[in-house]
């Protein structure tokens, strides 16, 4: 933020003066409801503003009000989730979206292992704590697990035992109705999505610069993309593992989409690119060994990737053409 | 005559009308509001969301700044005041539009003007 109040974030002055402000009860319920609205807001902000907009919030209600209107509570929400997308466009771009983009395949590779970790509990282990090691931003940690996860994962992809006598194919319990882990489509697409996740990690830990922790929610990826195969996505059944895939993959590409918009910023298109590339690899190798038919359902769901990394690509640049509220 | 308007940053409705309620001097937010209903004849209600969420970017873009922080009844308020840059962006929209309602103004007949 801009605006040269910073200080009053530090200092808690907000917090200090609301204790001593006496309320009647129709504007302590509006006040509360307020509050509740404004942790839409990231902390930083409504510990800098928050007791300001409260304030404005209680001065423009009408009186007897208990609840924000709706107009103002849609514009309330719409305010925090652009004020976060600001507080989280911080650093260089390029650096903070290789970073994103790592991590999500590092938490798409743990979720797709999830189901085999009655067979290979120990490689399930290591890309789960990759994932914790990509998030909290250890990347000189996370390197040679991503080097050995990579060349364990390459060795089951291509049928060639490494590593520990791992028998193969390494299958799931029965629960899970999964194929055989990487038993459909080729190989080129894991080890492309292995090699982009070490080649990201790599560059990232030779800046020697820290890169900032990511959000723990991360983790919540993990079981809704575990209940499907991205190789073997049939869109057309609907099934419940593949539709939430869908879903999880949209909702983070239209995010990418506004968060491009709102700041103006190529971080999340370059972290939706990077997952593009490694779910792409899959079809197109599929497609160039004529392994797997895809129907239209499946056909459309690549293509709405597509577009919509496309999307998030283009909103910095669409942004900058636009008015200035 | 419009190729030439078209240049600078085009500024959006409530943009306009909180440049327009900070001519006359700073105000803080609550002030910004009621100035902008005043000002347009009680037809642009801005939200607090969007109020603060637009002072941050006009901040931001140097169009307006903090002039002092108070503490009043108990709250923190800030007061803001328009930069000289964002005096020329509200001008030089008001040009704009003034410009573009001649266009139509001048090609329509006064009420009673068919019959004098």
């Amino acid at each position: 933020m801009t605006i040269g109040t910073e200080s009053r974030a530090t200092t808690g002055t907000g917090t200090r003066l609301r204790a001593q402000r006496p309320e009647r009860r129709p504007e302590q319920r509006l006040e509360r409801r307020c509050r509740s609205l404004l942790r839409v807001y990231p902390r930083g902000y409504r510990d800098g503003y928050g007791e300001e907009l409260i304030g404005t919030l209680l001065d423009t209600a009408e009186p007897g009000r208990t609840f924000p209107s709706f107009h103002e509570s849609l514009a309330l929400v719409r305010g925090g989730l652009r004020a976060r997308v600001e507080y989280a466009a911080v650093g260089a771009p390029w650096v903070d979206g290789l970073h994103l983009g790592t991590l999500i395949l590092a938490v798409a590779n743990l979720a797709y292992l999830m189901p085999f970790i009655g067979t290979i509990p120990l490689w399930v282990g290591m890309s789960a704590f990759l994932v914790l090691a990509v998030m909290r931003g250890r990347l000189w940690m996370a390197l040679p697990l991503s080097a050995l996860i990579g060349l364990k994962a390459g060795s089951v992809a291509l049928g060639v035992p490494l590593l520990d006598p791992t028998l193969l194919p390494v299958v799931s319990a029965d629960l899970w109705n999964r194929p055989a882990m990487y038993g459909v489509g080729g190989p080129v697409a894991p080890v492309i999505t292995h090699g982009l996740l070490f080649l990201g990690i790599a560059a990232l830990a030779v800046r020697r610069e820290r890169v900032k922790a990511r959000s723990w929610w991360w983790w919540a990826a993990v079981p809704v993309l575990t209940f499907s195969d991205p190789a073997s996505l049939n869109v057309a059944a609907q099934g419940v593992g593949t539709m939430s895939r869908i879903a999880l993959e949209a909702a983070l590409l239209l995010a990418a989409v506004f968060a491009g918009y709102t700041a103006r910023d190529s971080r999340w298109a370059i972290a939706a690119a990077i997952y593009l590339v490694s779910m792409l690899a899959i079809p197109v190798e599929n497609l160039a060994g004529n392994l797997i038919p895809y129907t239209g359902q499946d056909v459309a769901h690549w293509l709405s990737l597509i577009l919509l990394t496309a999307a998030a690509s283009a909103m910095p640049y669409q942004a900058g053409r636009q008015i200035l509220l | 005559m419009f190729s030439a308007m078209a240049k600078g940053p085009t500024v959006s409705e409530p943009t306009y009308f909180i440049l327009a309620a900070l001519l006359d001097g700073p105000l803080h937010g609550h002030g910004i509001i009621k100035r902008t209903l005043a000002l347009s004849d009680n037809r642009v209600k801005l939200p607090v969301g969007t109020l603060y969420g637009a002072l941050d970017r006009l901040a931001a873009g140097g169009l307006i700044a903090v002039d002092r922080e108070e503490v009043v009844d108990g709250r923190p308020r800030r007061y803001f005041v328009i930069t000289d840059e964002g005096r020329g962006v509200v001008s030089a929209e008001a040009l704009r539009m003034a410009q573009a309602a001649t266009v139509v103004i001048s090609r329509i007949p006064r009420p009673g003007a068919t019959f004098s």
